[in-house]
């Protein structure tokens, strides 16, 4: 087992390096560049000044010094400053991974709070009128998409509630009782995408289990229905839901960066997807980097579990 | 000696012509409103202007308005990004300043008024301007200046560093040389006349910055430090600005309120839904349509009708190289777009056709159509012939990129390309870019082909609509605008000090570029401002929105609750 | 991963029973109407994308703009849009692109993670090692940062689109591949092919690769639906499909959110349109596993 954990993770090490590489060439393939965008619909920062900027930023030196530099700055933690605002990416990344750390607990929460009951309902009655809207509800989280959901239900919370969150990320700190304003409709509609797939692995995993041998040997024995579904079948089943979970975890931390925007919530995707849209290279590098880091460390876990459940796999 | 007259206390109420102007457009728009839906509505029912409330104003109260510009910087010299002045023009002051909307007769009044300079006069050659300050001005009381008094020698230093790097060096650098001979007096010597240095003086990003936060931290992206009627008590990127009124601001009374707060909402749909919820004070839409549908939810909103000056946005064509260096390839294009149609259509009437330079430098009412010159009308068929004889009987292929800044740019964009196509046979090739690589391919004006290009978004004064933007050797002559006739009327400009005969070279200069199609503006919306019933003195003027580059109206701004 | 690993162990399918693959798929949609509507919602989407020409009673692209935000008539039954443009006959075209869009970006991200996944499979050793490693490395960078930091590289347009969306799916399937691959070595007819000294392309081709075919198709068509969610988002942000292309993911969150209160049949029929074809792919993946995924045949 020990040998099997110190091969994966020494397995991850080139995986991320790999990563950094990928994410360093896409950036420098861009065309555009951070510093113009920093006019502002006027004109002129003079060549000069902008030369004298792109030497600070090592931007003159070719690829692979730049890259050794990114990297060292990266693994000592000193990830150096956004072009464009010069705020320091520690800071804006300490500001904006609350919030979607946030954003993704609570979708996760509300996703699988619906999602689970509903599969597993689906499930037990099967082909019956509730499994059939049980299925094309969580199919249609999974066909609409996310800035519609988004704008929909901000649209017509202002039109029907006279209310929608209050604008302007509070921490939970400050003020739970607004924080929670804030993050409630927005966790909501992720986790509606969620679920939808949670539901559809639940209701899948749960039918097969409830098929298995030991199952139908506890029905024998004569264990009420529902103690037979939630003990054995259940925690089977729950298997490959962490599997999805896990999937959906990637496109949470990444950010949503849909639901940030309406929402005006100021986490990990919306720094993300505006850094890349200007062209600012360092934010895009690191953030891109500690999510990879995060995805990887987890999927190492999720890993290590199953090969500590299912002695076969650590074989492979 | 052109004096301040901020110290007067009443300012004249909307005179008889402006009723009478606004009953009329009333009326007209009555009539207008009974004709089919479909077809364009000439007027609205909207007013163009809020008049200054005549109750007395009280002290209190926050305003709060959902936007949707983030500052990228604090900087002023680095940026002239509206997110930055939408709220630096209120935590800063400038030399000079335009009219507030409690003083302005109407939007179109242009009154230059002081702000820290009490007075100003130039020499008879228009080189040497001399300033008297205000006296008894605080700077904010904060570290690094704890609240000392504005000197002279700010004034020199904030515009000695302009001129050294930065977005704005190119306005500060006909400055040879700055005289402080005593604390309250600063005065300019210019390398060359220029009777409109004052009008330049009091563009919104003109602001007098704190030497000390620049001295100690080295730039002044950490701090924003400055005498305005507001501090910056908070700044966290992407979500808010909030502004705490200073209480020793030089206009005793002022501001009146108490705090204004501007909450970062990229997206439009949620700005509207703030304003429906009373979490946004002030609402900015492009359309009557949409105002309507905002009124069915809050009919009790105040309504602007803003009508624009000019249009920033216009069809620029790399006219140093063929195809479009050809005058008479310049002319067909322009011909051959129906700009009547999309104002009628995409702007459901409420628009204006286009045109660069602020009308009201050179005109008293708004230019129709047709006054817009021969080339500016729609004549498919004249356009056919004119391209053939320059040579392109049977069109030819080129692209047009552009940055969708707003819905009905990008209805435009494809109206332009089925218009060129049906009548010219021209093959359009669209590309939406995102805001960097658009910008940064715009500004570097080595681009091919056609862009949806744009004139500064900041610009109020005459020499920043002409000079700036017209003259060959200016880094802002996006459009690559090199006329030699064009370059010697905006120096002529420069060195006329009578309005009557700067109005008639303007309009030489309008006309000379409408001549020869330098610049096809495009239309542009006459948009709508809306208010909470509450909200007083925040008309916008012309070239300044209250939202915007305008926000130093803000100081008068009160609340009636 | 493991899971999916452990998924695919059971299709040890020998290839002689190809045949009765699609037996079995039509004795599922015959079964299960959910399937069967799925499958009839697919087939009218591709006719529609195919006879689009003939169907759409406008040119997609000619502008009328006097007729402006018209709503939905006997003339225009899905109404006009914010230049005249007739919605129904631009939906109609819809179908088109996002057929392209799907196809091409999944029969790429397929295509080609069929291939690395099939040669790591086979081959093993440092070769699968290194190539899985990539794999992981792509599949660490969030999908839709991936797919944007490729739209942004190549010119914003609906192929690059595609190609990136095809980069996201790249990995995963190259994992399922590879997986299937694996446990299909382990049958004993593959060892006696090798041990008869059959050629490997042979055995690839012939006792490999038909094994594969049912999990890869049951994702591909999964993944038909989400690339035209993710091109909608590209569009969304501003990078995806140029105008004036009637792709639904342009028409949706351009104008049908900018005009979404004055006229809102230019967000619900695009809308609706995105959602039906999502709708039916995944429906019809889910009827496919139903069909061919054997630990389940017994559960019907």
């Amino acid at each position: 087992m020990r040998r099997y954990v110190l091969r994966r993770l020494l397995l991850a090490i080139p995986v991320l390096l790999l990563a950094s590489v990928i994410v360093f060439g896409l950036m420098r393939v861009m065309p555009g560049d951070a510093l113009i965008t920093l006019m502002g619909e006027s004109g002129n920062i003079g060549e000069r000044e902008l030369a004298h900027v792109r030497q600070q930023l090592h931007l003159d030196l070719p690829y692979y010094q730049q890259y050794a530099i990114w990297l060292w700055q990266l693994v000592s933690l000193r990830p150096g400053d956004s072009i464009f605002t010069g705020e320091p990416i520690t800071t804006s990344l300490a500001k904006s991974i609350p919030v979607t750390v946030e954003l993704t607990v609570l979708a996760l929460v509300l996703g699988l709070v619906i999602a689970i009951p509903i599969g597993v309902i689906s499930a037990t009655r099967q082909d019956t009128a509730s499994d059939y809207v049980g299925r094309v509800v969580a199919v249609s989280g999974l066909s609409l998409p996310d800035f519609w959901l988004a704008t929909l239900v901000i649209t017509f919370a202002a039109l029907w509630f006279h209310w929608i969150p209050p604008i302007g990320y509070t921490s939970f700190w400050e003020s739970p009782l607004r924080n929670l304003q804030q993050f409630v409709l927005p966790a909501a509609v992720l986790g509606f995408r969620l679920s939808a797939a949670t539901m559809r692995m639940t209701r899948s995993t749960v039918l097969e289990v409830l098929r298995e041998d030991y199952v139908r040997t506890a029905w024998a024995k004569g264990l009420g229905g529902r103690i037979v579904v939630y003990k054995h079948a259940l925690k089977n089943a729950l298997i490959p839901v962490v599997t999805i979970v896990g999937g959906q975890l990637g496109v949470l931390l990444a950010g949503a960066v849909v639901v940030e925007s309406i929402f005006a919530l100021p986490g990990m995707g919306r720094l993300t997807v505006e850094a890349i849209l200007y062209r600012d290279y360092p934010v895009v590098q690191t953030n891109v980097m500690l999510v990879a880091t995060t995805l990887v460390t987890l999927n190492l876990m999720v890993d290590l579990s199953y090969a500590w459940l299912d002695p076969r796999i650590r074989y492979r | 000696m052109r004096t301040d007259d901020a110290g007067r206390a009443a300012s004249p109420r909307m005179n008889r012509r402006d009723f009478v102007r606004t009953t009329a457009v009333g009326l007209g728009a009555a009539a207008a409103v009974g004709a089919s839906p479909r077809r364009a509505r000439a007027a609205t029912p909207y007013p163009d202007w809020i008049p200054r409330s005549d109750k007395p104003a009280k002290s209190g109260s926050s305003m709060t308005r959902a936007s949707s510009w983030d500052p990228p910087l604090i900087d002023p010299r680095l940026t002239q990004s509206i997110g930055l002045f939408q709220f630096a023009t209120l935590t800063s002051n400038r030399l000079v300043r335009y009219v507030f909307s409690d003083e302005a007769s109407g939007p179109s009044d242009l009154t230059l008024k002081g702000d820290l300079a009490e007075s100003w006069q130039a020499s008879p050659d228009h080189r040497v301007w001399t300033f008297k300050l205000r006296q008894g001005v605080k700077w904010h009381n904060v570290a690094p200046v704890n609240g000392r008094e504005f000197v002279a020698a700010d004034v020199k230093y904030c515009f000695e560093q302009y001129a050294k790097e930065g977005v704005q060096s190119f306005n500060f650098q006909e400055i040879e040389a700055i005289e402080t001979p005593d604390k309250y007096t600063v005065r300019l010597h210019l390398n060359s006349p220029n009777v409109l240095l004052a009008q330049n003086l009091a563009e919104p990003i003109a602001l007098l910055f704190a030497r000390e936060v620049l001295e100690q931290d080295g730039d002044l992206k950490k701090r924003l430090v400055g005498t305005g009627p507001y501090m910056l008590k908070e700044h966290t990127r992407k979500v808010r600005v909030v502004l705490a009124r200073h209480p020793d601001y030089f206009d005793k009374g002022r501001p009146y309120l108490d705090q204004y707060t501007i909450l970062s909402t990229p997206d439009a749909a949620t700005r509207l839904a703030a304003f429906r919820t009373g979490q946004s004070d002030i609402l900015w839409v492009a359309s009557p349509s949409e105002v309507e549908t905002v009124r069915k939810s809050n009919p009790s909103a105040l309504v602007q009708s803003y009508h624009n000056t000019l249009a920033p946005f216009g069809l620029a064509l790399a006219q140093d190289r063929a195809p479009f260096s050809d005058v008479r390839v310049r002319r067909a294009i322009s011909m051959a777009i129906d700009r009547q149609k999309m104002v009628d259509t995409v702007f459901e009437g409420h628009g204006i056709p286009g045109w660069g330079v602020p009308y009201i430098y050179y005109a008293d009412k708004q230019p129709t159509l047709a006054q817009l010159g021969p080339w500016f009308q729609y004549r498919p068929a004249e356009a056919k012939k004119l391209l053939a004889e320059a040579g392109h009987p049977n069109g030819f292929s080129t692209t047009l990129f552009y940055y969708e800044y707003f819905p009905q740019m990008t209805s435009e964009v494809q109206l332009v390309q089925q218009d060129l196509k049906k009548n010219l046979n021209i093959d359009v090739k669209i590309t939406k870019l995102d805001y960097t690589t658009y910008y940064g391919r715009y500004v570097e004006s080595k681009w091919d082909g056609m862009c949806w290009g744009f004139q500064s978004g900041h610009g109020i004064g005459l020499d920043e609509r002409t000079y700036q933007f017209l003259h060959s050797k200016s880094p802002k002559n996006f459009f690559r605008v090199n006329d030699p006739v064009v370059d010697d009327l905006c120096v002529k400009l420069r060195q006329t000090p009578d309005p009557a005969q700067q109005r008639a070279l303007t309009k030489k200069l309008v006309e000379r570029e409408f001549d020869q199609a330098y610049r096809l503006w495009m239309p542009y919306d006459n948009g709508f401002l809306v208010f909470q019933p509450h909200v007083r003195n925040v008309a916008a003027m012309a070239l300044r929105r209250s939202d915007g580059y305008g926000a130093s109206t803000l100081a008068r701004t009160w609340f009636d609750k | 991963m493991s899971a999916v690993t452990a998924r695919a162990t059971a299709f040890q399918q020998p290839s002689v029973e190809k045949i009765s693959r699609v037996r079995q798929l039509w004795d599922a949609l015959r079964r299960k109407p959910l399937g069967a509507v799925s499958a009839a919602l697919i087939v009218a989407i591709v006719f529609t994308a195919l006879f689009a020409g003939v169907l759409a009673p406008f040119d997609p692209l000619a502008t009328r703009p006097e007729i402006r935000l018209a709503a939905p008539s006997w003339e225009h039954p899905f109404g006009t849009d914010d230049i005249g443009r007739d919605v129904f006959s631009r939906i109609i075209y819809g179908a088109r692109i996002s057929l392209w869009v799907g196809l091409l970006a999944v029969g790429i991200g397929t295509a080609a993670g069929m291939v690395i996944g099939l040669v790591c499979g086979y081959c093993e050793g440092r070769v699968d090692m290194i190539l899985q490693r990539i794999m992981d490395a792509v599949q660490a960078i969030p999908a839709l940062v991936l797919a944007l930091a490729i739209v942004s590289v190549l010119r914003p347009n609906t192929t690059n689109a595609m190609i990136a969306i095809a980069m996201v799916i790249i990995p995963g399937n190259s994992r399922i591949v590879r997986g299937a691959v694996l446990s299909a070595k382990q049958n004993h007819y593959v060892e006696a092919a090798q041990a008869i000294g059959c050629r490997h392309p042979r055995i690839i081709l012939g006792h490999i690769l038909p094994n594969v075919t049912a999990p890869i198709l049951i994702i591909a068509s999964i993944w038909l639906g989400n690339a035209i969610l993710i091109e909608a988002t590209l569009s969304f942000l501003g990078v995806g499909t140029q105008p004036p292309t009637p792709s639904w993911g342009l028409m949706l969150s351009s104008t049908g959110r900018a005009f979404m209160e004055q006229a809102p049949w230019l967000a619900i029929f695009p809308g609706l349109a995105i959602s039906l074809a999502v709708l039916a792919f995944n429906l019809f993946g889910d009827t496919l596993r139903d069909a061919w995924d054997p630990r389940l045949r017994n559960t019907r």
